[in-house]
């Protein structure tokens, strides 16, 4: 297009053409003042059509937008470019569109005034209006744009008319809409919706819809579980199956991106429970592993190939850091640090690093500590920079001496660039994994003297923090410490330490040779004149102290009090006249020692040194799955921010806030900030999860009949309507069983993005799972089979929810109850006359025995409808035993139900309906009374269902 | 995410600028502070570049771990830099910037450094095509030059 535009291409011959930089700025200039120029001209005349027609006002700004992009400022063509988006000829419009794009950003006044524009090419019936339109939203949308425009982007994404070109586009918008806007976005709402174009035919739409999802995800957990099996599902059928359009491939590695995305989106999941799911994903994984085992010669399928292994390995470390799996990662990843290749190198480091804070043990890395070191002497500082976090990562008590000294070592000849954040690092992993209090305050004024400038305050305000709390330790300090002061140049942070030190605890050595109050004074004093005034008050302090307990030094010390008083500086003056007065009273006066009294203890606290590591994570931005430190970190930060996205609902069950600890042998690790107390609520966000949202359940007459039925029989219709029936076919061992669904598709379309999901009330009492995952197309006027299995673990009174939802035009789900009671687990017995009596006289009356009345309709004739009786009770699966009681109307049954965690539970039952009254008496008794309520409830609702 | 997208060449003349979040300051000197990160960088060193000096252009990142990251690619008299975050995998975006040059090559037929400076617009109408807002659009290089360029 450029090329039809000759002034343009004059332009920029110029400009390419100008020798020196001046005379681009020259031509530039120039060309900006005629264009300002004409601008103006046709402001003035624009009521009568002005003199400027469309092919000029493309000219223009496209010259706008060369400037821009050559780095220059410019500040003319916004209205014309507005002017541009709204004229009807695609070339003009998408050169305004381009210069919107680059001239503005979101916060830019003129945006105002292309939404109009904008929502009119949204609505318009033409794609490539559409593209354009959304392609504008997604790259300056404003949360003012998300307000007025999210309905009509989402109506792109969903609409079965769309292309999916537009679809892409549209899904990426929205999610520029979201994260501009989270709140006008309804994201649980539209989940099910969202996460069916997971399914689409097109990679492509995949890949946008993935990341759309991805984002939606990290901030509703639990309305978007369903993309958990949509994913694995693509995965599988990527991966394994290799179901994917040759031109998705590239360098013959099926969608790399898709992968990446897929295997991330997992982690911010926490491993599914579903044994079919697991068993897929491990094949997945296994596979990917196994497919990079072999490096290819070519470059490009290198990358992408590892590309993939190395989101798959962090996946594997998330699932379960001690897994076979995560075993071979190490192997390959010991195998990559020593690459020849230094982006291998970098991430094989990057990714050990993830292993280190997730793995039980960290042995396997150990092994290979000292390629590790070395990558610390690498020639690529990106590489240093991932040796240096692994380190820090892989550091515990046993390897802190060697780490931390290597890491102290490496310092001095660091990057400037790594310097204070290794001091940091060196600083968090001495107070954390220290094995001695003497190691550990060595280490800190090496690190202090070794690298001054870099160490900021909260490094030493640490030290004297632990040492005031640490007994054992002021004494050895105190003399290490004086020991740095002598050497003849010292940083600024060590005088301060010293002074701080020394005030508080220099009396313990004052006795020791070379340690005497006159020594400590001259050392500390010495360098007071090369410090600034903060640290001169600091030190002024110190003199107030000794004081009052070396009386010996007094003399000199008033001295320097005195001269102080005269200086400019207000803080140490005041402070020099202070102390001067309180030095000045005479030697039985009180109050000198009232001020000095030794300092107590600091509170225990979290350690400024990790708060500052550790930032804020951001709201909608992609949050990172784990964290750089060891496992215990991770572990803190995660069940942090699982508090965060409960609400304030849970914060009863969050203990985090440090524990008040203040024995001094626990000093150590109770400052550090460490919550020893974390593991314990680690289940119990999770438990919580599973309860939270319970699908809405379809009603109707027909739906309570046929579930009714199905509660005594094994077979028959679940659920019907035009376009889908559903039916059920079961078989129940023990505490197995195993349920058929069918889905029929009653309609001549394809069900497309068919989903579904079991939700179970009480996982730890039931488990229900899809044999494999279900397919996600129902051809016309077919029946899909399904198998679920079903495990009973101990009694349980609500039922499954299965959720069906399809394509079918519009996106429609079902909800329904599957007839999985706790009778189904029940096998009959037969029991003698003495035999039932003497069960049911142990059992006795209540709590263990569930009774009701209640009334009861006769059939046809008039008389007790026994054969349906018969048919519920024994429907339950309990045995009716003939000769029991007297009375034949009467109905006495036995069985046992089989559970996996509470073992086998006996049930008695007795049914007395009575013909006159109409009304019927149900007895149930079991050796649990959570059973025996349970049975009664079922049995009476089916019983009572006649007379209502 | 993709924070921007800059092709510039080995003395550092931009020849194709998008940024996908707001700048804090001119990006003259942002290209200026990248291209003197990279271009001492001999050929042989990694792709990746951990670039905490970009905080000042750009906003810091949240958490100690975010970090800005640089991933580069040298084609003959040009550098594809790519500024990200965390959230992006390295070689991810390494291969994406295969695909944008690719895409380049299919529709310039052999593309010079003069046709991104002769047709800017249809470069960034191609890279509008792979990216979107920050974020990986499409992948395929049919798909690509199809899109009614």
């Amino acid at each position: 297009m450029a090329a039809n535009m000759r002034g343009l291409t004059q332009f920029i011959a110029d400009i390419r053409g100008a020798r020196v930089r001046e005379l681009e700025e020259k031509r530039i200039n120039k060309e900006m003042a005629n264009i300002r120029k004409k601008f103006k001209a046709w402001c003035s005349c624009h009521a009568a059509d002005g003199n400027l027609d469309g092919y000029q006002k493309k000219k223009y700004v496209a010259k706008i937008i060369f400037t821009y992009i050559l780095g220059y400022k410019v500040d003319v063509g916004h209205m014309e470019a507005v002017n541009l988006i709204s004229s009807s000829k695609y070339s003009e419009k998408q050169i305004g569109y381009l210069a919107v794009t680059l001239l503005m950003h979101e916060n830019s006044d003129f945006l105002r005034l292309v939404v109009n524009s904008i929502r009119k090419d949204l609505d318009e019936n033409n794609e490539v209006s559409n593209c354009l339109a959304l392609h504008a939203i997604a790259n300056v949308g404003s949360s003012e744009m998300a307000e007025a425009l999210s309905e009509d982007v989402h109506r792109l994404l969903i609409s079965p008319t769309s292309q999916t070109f537009v679809k892409k586009k549209a899904a990426l918008t929205l999610l520029r809409l979201y994260r501009k806007h989270p709140t006008v976005i309804p994201a649980a709402e539209w989940a099910l919706r969202l996460v069916s174009i997971m399914d689409d035919q097109d990679l492509g739409v995949v890949i946008c819809v993935t990341s759309l999802i991805m984002a939606l995800a990290q901030d509703h957990l639990d309305a978007y579980a369903v993309c958990y099996t949509k994913a694995v599902d693509r995965l599988h059928r990527l991966v394994i199956e290799g179901e994917y359009s040759a031109t998705y491939a590239y360098y013959k590695v099926p969608s790399p991106w898709l992968q990446v995305k897929l295997l991330r989106l997992l982690q911010y999941y926490s491993p599914s429970e579903d044994a079919t799911l697991r068993s897929v994903l491990h094949e997945v994984l296994q596979t990917i592993m196994n497919n990079s085992a072999e490096p290819s010669r070519n470059v490009q399928h290198n990358n992408a190939q590892h590309a993939v292994l190395f989101e798959a390995i962090s996946l594997a470390i998330h699932l379960d850091a001690s897994s076979p799996l995560v075993g071979t990662s190490a192997v390959l990843l010991a195998r990559f640090i020593s690459s020849k290749e230094t982006n291998v190198r970098y991430l094989g480091l990057d990714t050990m690093a993830h292993l280190a804070a997730r793995a039980d043990s960290l042995e396997p890395l150990k092994k290979h500590q000292g390629t590790i070191i070395l990558s610390l002497r690498d020639k690529d500082i990106s590489v240093r920079r991932r040796a240096l976090d692994l380190l820090y990562s892989m550091c515990d008590t046993d390897n802190s001496e060697l780490i931390v000294g290597e890491l102290l070592r490496y310092l001095k000849v660091a990057d400037y660039a790594l310097r204070e954040e290794m001091v940091l690092k060196i600083a968090i992993l001495t107070e954390k994994y220290a094995n001695s209090y003497k190691w550990y305050v060595d280490t800190i004024l090496q690190l202090i003297s070794a690298a001054g400038d870099h160490v900021g305050d909260e490094v030493w305000y640490r030290v004297v923090q632990i040492v005031t709390n640490t007994e054992d330790l002021q004494e050895y300090a105190a003399k290490v410490v004086f020991e740095h002061l002598k050497s003849p140049s010292t940083h600024e942070s060590l005088v301060k330490v010293g002074g701080y030190i020394l005030g508080e605890y220099g009396h313990l050595i004052a006795n020791d040779a070379g340690y005497s109050p006159l020594e400590q004074f001259q050392v500390l004093h010495s360098k007071s004149q090369f410090c600034v005034a903060s640290t001169r008050s600091l030190l002024l302090s110190t003199y107030i102290k000794w004081v009052n307990v070396f009386p010996e030094i007094k003399p000199q010390l008033i001295n320097i009090f005195e001269r102080y008083r005269h200086v400019l500086d207000a803080e140490l003056q005041q402070r020099a006249c202070e102390f001067y007065s309180l030095a000045s009273r005479p030697d039985d006066d009180e109050v000198l020692q009232n001020v000095c009294e030794e300092m107590p203890p600091f509170p225990p606290r979290v350690s400024a040194l990790i708060g500052r590591l550790n930032r804020k994570l951001g709201d909608t931005e992609d949050k990172r799955t784990w964290i750089h430190g060891g496992k215990e970190m991770n572990l803190e930060r995660h069940a942090n921010s699982r508090k965060a996205t409960l609400g304030p609902g849970s914060s009863a069950t969050g203990t985090t806030t440090v524990t008040g600890n203040t024995d001094a042998q626990d000093v150590m690790s109770s400052l550090a900030g460490l919550n020893l107390s974390s593991p314990g609520e680690q289940s119990d966000p999770s438990r919580v999860d599973s309860s939270v949202v319970a699908p809405r359940v379809a009603v109707g007459p027909s739906v309570e009949k046929w579930f009714n039925k199905l509660i005594y029989s094994t077979d028959g219709v679940l659920y019907e309507d035009v376009q889908i029936q559903i039916g059920v076919k079961s078989r129940y061992q023990g505490h197995l069983g195993q349920l058929a669904i069918y889905l029929g598709n009653k309609i001549s379309v394809p069900l497309t993005s068919f989903t579904s999901t079991i939700h179970v009330n009480d996982s730890e009492a039931l488990s229900a799972t899809f044999a494999k995952i279900p397919p996600n197309l129902l051809v016309p006027r077919t029946q899909s089979q399904q198998l679920l299995h079903v495990e009973c673990k101990k009694a349980f009174s609500s039922f499954p929810i299965l959720t069906v939802s399809f394509l079918a035009g519009a996106h429609q789900s079902v909800s329904i109850r599957l007839p999985i009671s706790v009778t189904k687990f029940i096998e009959g017995v037969k029991l003698g006359q003495a035999d039932f009596f003497e069960r049911w006289k142990v059992i006795g009356g209540p709590p263990r025995e569930a009774q009701a009345v209640f009334p009861i309709t006769l059939d046809g004739t008039g008389q007790l409808d026994l054969v349906r009786y018969r048919q519920v009770v024994s429907g339950n699966h309990l045995e009716i035993l003939g000769d029991v009681d007297p009375n034949p109307n009467n109905l006495v049954a036995a069985g046992v139900l089989h559970t996996s965690v509470d073992g086998k539970v006996g049930c008695l039952l007795r049914l007395e309906p009575n013909r006159e009254a109409k009304l019927c008496r149900l007895t149930v008794r079991s050796t649990s009374e959570d059973v025996a309520a349970e049975v009664l409830r079922l049995i009476e609702k089916l019983l009572r269902l006649d007379s209502s | 995410m993709i924070h921007a997208v800059l092709i510039f060449n080995t003395s550092g003349i931009p020849r194709l600028t998008k940024f996908y979040t707001p700048l804090h300051q001119s990006s003259q000197t942002l290209i200026q502070k990248i291209f003197s990160l990279i271009s001492i960088r001999p050929a042989g060193l990694c792709n990746f570049l951990d670039a905490p000096e970009l905080e000042a252009f750009l906003g810091p990142k949240d958490g100690s771990d975010e970090r800005w990251r640089v991933v580069y690619r040298n084609y003959a008299t040009l550098y594809f830099v790519f500024v990200v975050d965390g959230a992006e995998s390295e070689l991810g975006i390494l291969d994406l910037i295969q695909v944008f040059v690719e895409g380049l090559d299919r529709h310039f037929e052999n593309v010079c450094e003069l046709d991104l400076v002769f047709h800017f617009d249809e470069a960034h109408h191609i890279l509008a095509e792979i990216i979107q807002g920050g974020l990986v659009l499409e992948t395929n290089g049919d798909e690509i030059s199809n899109s009614g360029l």
